[in-house]
């Protein structure tokens, strides 16, 4: 009967048992735990994490009613000398890798860092082991608040540095990021903060056939904002302005100069596209004719403020056919009707933001190369009549000076300058004042 | 203790009723007993037996099936003592009457 009891109770026995224990270790801190229960004697192998927790489990298995005997296997987990912890961001994953001192502190790594990153893929790599600096878990949950703010890059904790690297997800994001890690708990120093920011982009596309230029990317604010808006509707004098810019910090210093000079030379292209990232401004497209194109290729360098590094690609437009004088007359009165010659107040220097219509104007000289053409000043009627005479004298001369500059026959233009004599509107208004202030292009 | 009592009792009271049986048959047996030498050792190795499960020292299944043989040895005792002495009686209260 004795032999029929072992033989039908040693399993359940065991089972139960086992059961038991485990049941009675769900509240200790170990890691790699192993039961194995042989009669009514506990084999317990586990990792503990501190001499004090190794105690209590072979206590908590002890006390277990029907445990006749406890094999302690248990031993203290491995040291980490130094204690590395990373955090790792690419494309598709975020990936936690090295040391945690506690499962469930790993737990809790993980889990800040899902809810960090939102749908990206989280793998847990993380071992286990003593050895983690004091205040560990917040200077990690600090830095997993960063990994949201990287687009790809790697954090590494060992023993008290920081190391980060990688590229901000947006601009401003490697400033939130340092701003953040002032932060740090107390003893934890930063080694090595090698975070990029993102290329701060401008862009600007010349479209002759929609008639638009198209402004995308970043300004640092609303008041770069409107000044690069107000530039360019002068110098693109019949395209539209399409403005999807955005404001954001992070723009390289002259920045504004930069953009404004570049714009300039784009608008002298008939199409053309234009990139700036960071300090490098590359500018692509056709220009109306060989001289503009030297001109755009040499010229724009100068402008630009030191350290910027300019890369012109510039082709030639292919001429268009000669015309006769009417056709060359009317071509002048549209280009002329669309945008104006502008110049300094009161004086006869043109001014950089009609270097587009000019090159327009000198494409249209060009196809007409048997005509001569008179330039006609213009002025308003403020001011002194024998001033606003050679005002408008100068003017036209100026305008020739430039249209000679670029390769034309001087012989083929006379200035002539009507001071305020025949104006096409009012002088009472500013407007009025404004369309009376012109240059004109006669073919004779 | 309580917990091999409470997760074999099925067992236990079976052990409990052969006792009770075979106390009930010896108190009527004629066949000769066991010499009082033999009952000596029996005693001694019994005694070795319930030492050797108080000290732990057999391992693992062994020492699980000796435990659970004690206690069913120690319950089919309780039922002999039990047997012997009520089937005494009850021989007692009939022979006056025979």
């Amino acid at each position: 009967m004795w032999g029929f009891a072992a033989w039908n109770n040693t399993l359940p026995v065991e089972a139960d048992l086992s059961a038991r224990s485990t049941a009675a270790l769900k509240d200790t801190v170990l890691d790699n735990t192993q039961i194995a229960v042989d009669g009514r004697d506990v084999s317990l192998a586990a990792d503990a994490f501190s001499e004090e927790g190794r105690r209590d489990a072979v206590m908590a298995v002890e006390i277990v009613p029907g445990v006749r005997l406890v094999d302690d296997q248990t031993r203290l987990a491995a040291e980490a000398k130094p204690f590395v912890w990373n955090a790792e961001r690419d494309v598709v994953r975020v990936t936690l890798s090295g040391s945690a001192p506690l499962p469930s502190m790993k737990a809790r790594l993980t889990e800040a860092a899902r809810k960090e990153v939102g749908g990206v893929e989280v793998a847990d790599q993380m071992g286990l082991a003593r050895g983690a600096p004091p205040r560990f878990e917040a200077a990690a949950m600090l830095l997993l608040d960063q990994i949201g703010k990287l687009k790809d890059g790697k954090i590494t904790i060992s023993d008290t540095q920081v190391n980060l690297s990688g590229m901000a997800r947006d601009l401003g994001g490697r400033e939130a990021i340092a701003a953040a890690l002032r932060n740090l708990p107390e003893g934890f120093t930063i080694a090595a903060n090698d975070v990029k920011a993102p290329p701060y982009i401008f862009q600007a596309y010349k479209d002759p056939v929609a008639a638009t230029v198209t402004l995308t990317g970043y300004v640092p604010d609303n008041t770069v904002h409107a000044a690069i808006a107000t530039s360019a509707s002068r110098k693109f004098f019949s395209e539209k302005i399409v403005d999807n810019l955005k404001a954001s910090v992070g723009a390289p210093a002259s920045f504004n100069t930069a953009v404004v000079a570049a714009l300039g030379a784009l608008s002298r292209l008939s199409t053309g596209t234009l990139v700036v990232s960071d300090r490098e401004v590359k500018l692509s497209g056709d220009a109306l004719y060989e001289g503009a194109a030297n001109d755009i290729r040499a010229g724009l360098g100068k402008d630009f403020p030191k350290n910027w590094q300019y890369k012109p690609e510039i082709t030639v437009k292919p001429a268009a056919g000669p015309v006769d004088g009417t056709v060359c007359q009317q071509l002048f009165s549209e280009l002329l009707n669309k945008g104006k010659i502008r110049f300094a107040t009161k004086r006869a220097d043109i001014d950089p933001d009609s270097a587009g219509i000019l090159d327009h104007l000198i494409e249209t000289a060009l196809r007409c190369p048997t005509t001569n053409i008179e330039v006609a000043g213009h002025t308003d009627a403020d001011g002194e009549d024998s001033f606003n005479q050679a005002l408008s004298e100068k003017r036209a001369q100026a305008v020739i000076d430039h249209l000679v500059k670029a390769g034309l026959p001087a012989d083929r233009f006379s200035a002539v300058g009507y001071g305020a004599t025949q104006p096409v509107a009012g002088n009472d208004t500013d407007d009025g004042k404004a369309q009376n202030r012109r240059i004109e292009f006669l073919v004779r | 203790m309580p917990y091999l009592v409470s997760f074999h009792m099925g067992w236990l009271i079976g052990s409990v009723l052969l006792g009770f049986c075979m106390g009930w048959i010896s108190v009527v047996q004629r066949g000769s007993g066991t010499s009082k030498v033999t009952a000596r050792w029996l005693a001694v190795l019994v005694a070795g037996l319930v030492a050797a499960s108080f000290a732990h020292v057999v391992p693992g299944r062994f020492g699980y099936w000796l435990d659970l043989g004690l206690v069913m040895f120690a319950c089919y005792l309780v039922g002999c003592t039990i047997g012997a002495w009520l089937r005494d009686r009850v021989v007692a209260r009939s022979q006056p009457a025979a």
